[in-house]
């Protein structure tokens, strides 16, 4: 469904990748995991159109992305939930549930998603009139994926939804991801908690230093000593 | 003496601040979402003010009425205006933006300026209706029935503002992109489109704020300067962030200027304001009402 | 060998202009050049601190003003000698940037720029109100008004400010200046103090604008006082820099010729549309080469030079802030 080839891509004269390559099956939950810095969040801004690669391709099934504006592309159906989930503190948590079915289709749509929504997080229901700002931190985690839902992705682009979420949120987190997999939304999710995202995911891949250095199942990237070592050990 | 002076003083003010708190909205508003600082904006004030004194002068059209065609107009030169030269700083970092857009807008209103002054003569013009002359007095103090009207127009405006940004999807959208516009752009905000009817707005705004200008006082085609001062000295004592707060800060420069006017010359009322803008800037660049963003 | 031959065309170029009043030439050519080295002070000294330092400085014409006003005072009403006229105006323009210059830097960017406009407008109104009337030389005088001299005093300043430009460009402290437009907080870092190289650009901007301003006022034969505080010539200060090419020091004096010629040129026939035009060059200018003609006519070199092949730039991807900082400083770890 998504796939990126050989994607080389700069901040300024500094290279940030070089030559990625993945690929991400319709239905399938991706994981995308290394260490900090290793270039994950900036491969999602390259899908999302945030960030132009120098050369390489995107594409959503024959779609090519590689040239289209970030608007462009979540109307084609890619949804990012933006490391730190960037809410409109300033906007009530409906508004920005609104703003997330900006799109013509998904706001003809937007009464029924948004029933949805909230059977699935009944705690934005109950707030919904509230300042985003004043939501807990995993309340406003909720409230970025909530959002990025709004817009009926087709794939779903989640950057490290667990960040400083106390551990049972995160438990919390992870099953949600889950669920939203099983009603057949693409995922791809970038993740520095290596452990947990091999076991939600499907296949995963290994980025270090903005190159791919390995990808599998769990099972077979356990095969590999060193991601053995660096991150389960 | 002075006392008996007061009443009227101060209803002069707030009359004439509602219209340097509207164009200051205008201003506010386009570099709230854009940080594009167009120092034409008191260029399009003019033009605005033009519009209607020519479809008053040619067409007999009234003033008021004719608002939504000085409207039209600078919706169209606004669009020319981004599409020809604001467009191309829309990549660019925001300080570069900021400053760049300052430079192009001074020669941009030296066009406009110019322009108007070969078209139109150096001429003060107004628009005189039958009912200029008419106003109400209550408790000696005079209030004149175009410049209340303006008022009222104003707050309308302001109105509308709000409630178009409180309630409209493109409202919203403005909102979320003034806040963060990589994540607006996430949503499938096209931040272009935004940026685009920011400006628009922001020229509309003007406009009325021009026309109005024209009805209830003088226009010339050098006053541009003078307006587009008047609406950065607002905007940076209203504070970004809120129009009301811009709005009502256009209100108290025009206190300022007119009670001053009491002490001193009024030849100098300029002055006041500009040195009360300088002493904001410096003490307090967050403005009267806007937070502290240091 | 270049440095020779540059030297020797500077100084025909020189003796060109010193000779030229003493040849037939008429009148209006020698005002033109006297034009010329009007701007080439007042853009020359609006890029000491606006093109080398980086602060965007739009009160530029409260310098020129002062430096006018108190020359004028002393001369035409003190009786003084026009030298010492002129240099207690240029005291005046400095005095007014030491008033200023603390609190004006204070502020930072778009609102120094904004602020010093204020400051200007201020002067402008506060003068046009206190002196209304217009300076004129008497009658009596005039029959002695005499053109050599100004035309002389005109070039010497002029030349005096090309110089300040070019010793203060190569020198320490102008390159102390141009770090601080690179990124004042970098510029710290590295110990070049920011406040400091940014007051003195200030103050010697200023005061090449006053000694501007005094020739001005030995020139005019009769203006209105404020006339020289006018928002006019900051502008004009501003836009004929940009032409150049701020940030150089032939910049401005490249643009101060162009300015003038053009203008002359386009007073034949478009009378009266030169700012329209200026104006739009100058727009034209900021969106799409902002080093002015000199950065045009380095890359008309290169291509005539190189053949026309340009050298294919880094990667594009625009500069990013943010999230990057974060990954950046950790990739580095």
């Amino acid at each position: 469904m998504l796939t990126l080839e050989n994607i080389n891509a700069y901040y300024g004269d500094l290279q940030a990748l070089w030559g990625i390559s993945l690929q991400v099956q319709e239905g399938e939950l991706v994981a995308l995991v290394g260490p900090n810095g290793a270039g994950k969040t900036t491969t999602l801004r390259v899908i999302t159109g945030l960030l132009k690669p120098a050369s390489g391709t995107i594409h959503l099934h024959a779609e090519s992305l590689t040239k289209d504006p970030p608007h462009k592309i979540v109307e084609l159906g890619v949804s990012q939930v933006p490391e730190g989930g960037r809410i409109f503190t300033k906007m009530t948590v409906l508004e920005n549930l609104e703003l997330g079915a900006y799109g013509a289709q998904a706001r003809r749509e937007r009464q029924q998603t948004l029933k949805e929504v909230f059977t699935f997080f009944p705690r934005l229901e109950e707030r919904q009139k509230q300042v985003a700002g004043t939501l807990s931190g995993g309340e406003r985690q909720m409230l970025a994926i909530a959002r990025a839902l709004m817009s009926k992705p087709k794939l779903l682009l989640l950057d490290e939804p667990s960040f400083g979420l106390a551990p049972i949120l995160v438990q919390f987190m992870f099953e949600m991801i889950r669920q939203i997999n099983q009603r057949g939304i693409t995922i791809l999710l970038v993740e520095q908690n290596v452990r947990a995202a091999l076991e939600l995911a499907d296949r995963a891949y290994v980025i270090e230093n903005g190159r791919i250095v390995g990808q599998g199942t769990h099972q077979e990237l356990l095969a590999f000593d060193s991601i053995r070592s660096a991150y389960l050990g | 003496m002075l006392l008996q002076l007061l009443p009227q003083s101060i209803v002069f003010g707030i009359l004439v601040g509602a219209l340097y708190g509207l164009a200051a909205v205008g201003l506010s508003l386009v570099f709230g979402v854009t940080k594009f600082l167009n120092v034409a904006h008191g260029e399009l004030l003019m033009l605005g003010g033009y519009a209607t004194f020519w479809l008053f002068q040619l067409l007999k059209f009234d003033p008021f009425l004719s608002l939504p065609l000085s409207i039209l107009f600078l919706l169209v030169i606004g669009v020319v205006l981004y599409q020809l030269v604001f467009v191309r700083m829309v990549k660019l970092p925001e300080e570069a933006k900021v400053k760049n857009t300052m430079l192009v807008g001074f020669g941009l209103s030296l066009i406009l300026q110019n322009i108007a002054l070969r078209l139109w003569t150096a001429d003060d013009r107004g628009v005189t209706t039958a009912y200029s002359r008419i106003a109400y007095t209550v408790l000696d103090t005079r209030f004149p029935l175009i410049r209340v009207v303006s008022l009222v127009i104003s707050l309308v405006a302001l109105l509308a503002l709000h409630q178009f940004l409180k309630r409209t999807y493109a409202g919203k959208a403005i909102r979320a992109t003034v806040e963060d516009w990589e994540a607006a752009s996430l949503m499938g905000i096209d931040v272009h489109r935004i940026y685009l009817l920011s400006f628009l707005i922001g020229a509309a705004l003007a406009g009325v704020a021009g026309s109005l200008v024209s009805v209830g006082y003088s226009i010339a085609p050098g006053m541009g300067l003078e307006w587009t001062l008047k609406s950065l000295i607002v905007m940076v004592l209203g504070g970004l962030g809120s129009f009301v707060g811009t709005f009502v800060g256009g209100i108290v420069l025009g206190l300022t200027e007119s009670l001053a006017g009491l002490a001193i010359s009024g030849s100098y009322r300029e002055v006041v304001g500009l040195a009360l803008f300088i002493l904001v800037l410096i003490f307090r660049p967050q403005g009267l009402f806007g937070a502290k963003e240091r | 060998m270049k440095k020779i031959v540059l030297a020797a065309a500077l100084v025909l170029l020189l003796g060109g202009l010193i000779a030229l009043p003493l040849t037939q030439v008429q009148d209006n050519i020698t005002n033109l050049v006297i034009l010329v080295f009007l701007y080439v002070m007042l853009s020359s000294s609006w890029n000491i601190l606006g093109g080398f330092t980086g602060q965007t400085n739009l009160g530029h014409a409260a310098f020129f003003g002062l430096g006018a006003l108190a020359t004028r005072l002393l001369w035409l009403e003190g009786k003084w000698p026009i030298i010492p006229s002129i240099m207690v105006g240029v005291g005046a323009a400095v005095a007014l940037a030491l008033l200023i210059g603390l609190p004006a830097f204070r502020l930072r960017g778009v609102y120094f720029a904004i602020g010093t406009l204020a400051m200007g407008q201020i002067l402008n109104v506060t003068v046009g109100n206190v002196l209304p009337e217009i300076s004129a030389i008497p009658p009596k005088d005039l029959a002695t008004y005499a053109l050599l001299p100004r035309y002389y005093v005109f070039l010497a300043l002029a030349v005096v400010t090309v110089v300040a430009a070019y010793v203060l460009a190569n020198s320490r402290l102008g390159l102390g200046m141009m770090a601080v437009r690179e990124g004042e907080d970098a510029a710290e870092s590295l110990g070049v103090s920011a406040l400091q190289h940014k007051l003195l650009a200030l103050i010697i901007s200023a005061s090449l604008a006053g000694l501007a301003g005094g020739a001005f006022a030995f020139y005019h034969v009769g203006y209105y006082p404020s006339f020289p505080f006018g928002p006019t010539w900051t502008f004009d200060s501003v836009m004929v820099a940009y032409l150049g090419g701020t940030g150089t020091v032939i910049g401005p004096v490249i643009g101060s010729i162009f300015y003038v010629v053009v203008k002359e040129l386009l007073a034949l026939r478009l009378a009266d549309y030169h700012l329209i035009i200026f104006g739009a060059l100058f727009v034209l200018v900021v969106l799409f080469m902002p080093g002015g003609l000199v950065e045009a006519w380095s890359k008309i070199r290169k291509v005539l030079t190189h053949g026309g092949a340009p050298t294919p730039p880094p990667q594009p991807a625009k500069r990013e802030a943010g999230p990057l900082a974060k990954e950046r400083s950790e990739l580095s770890e």
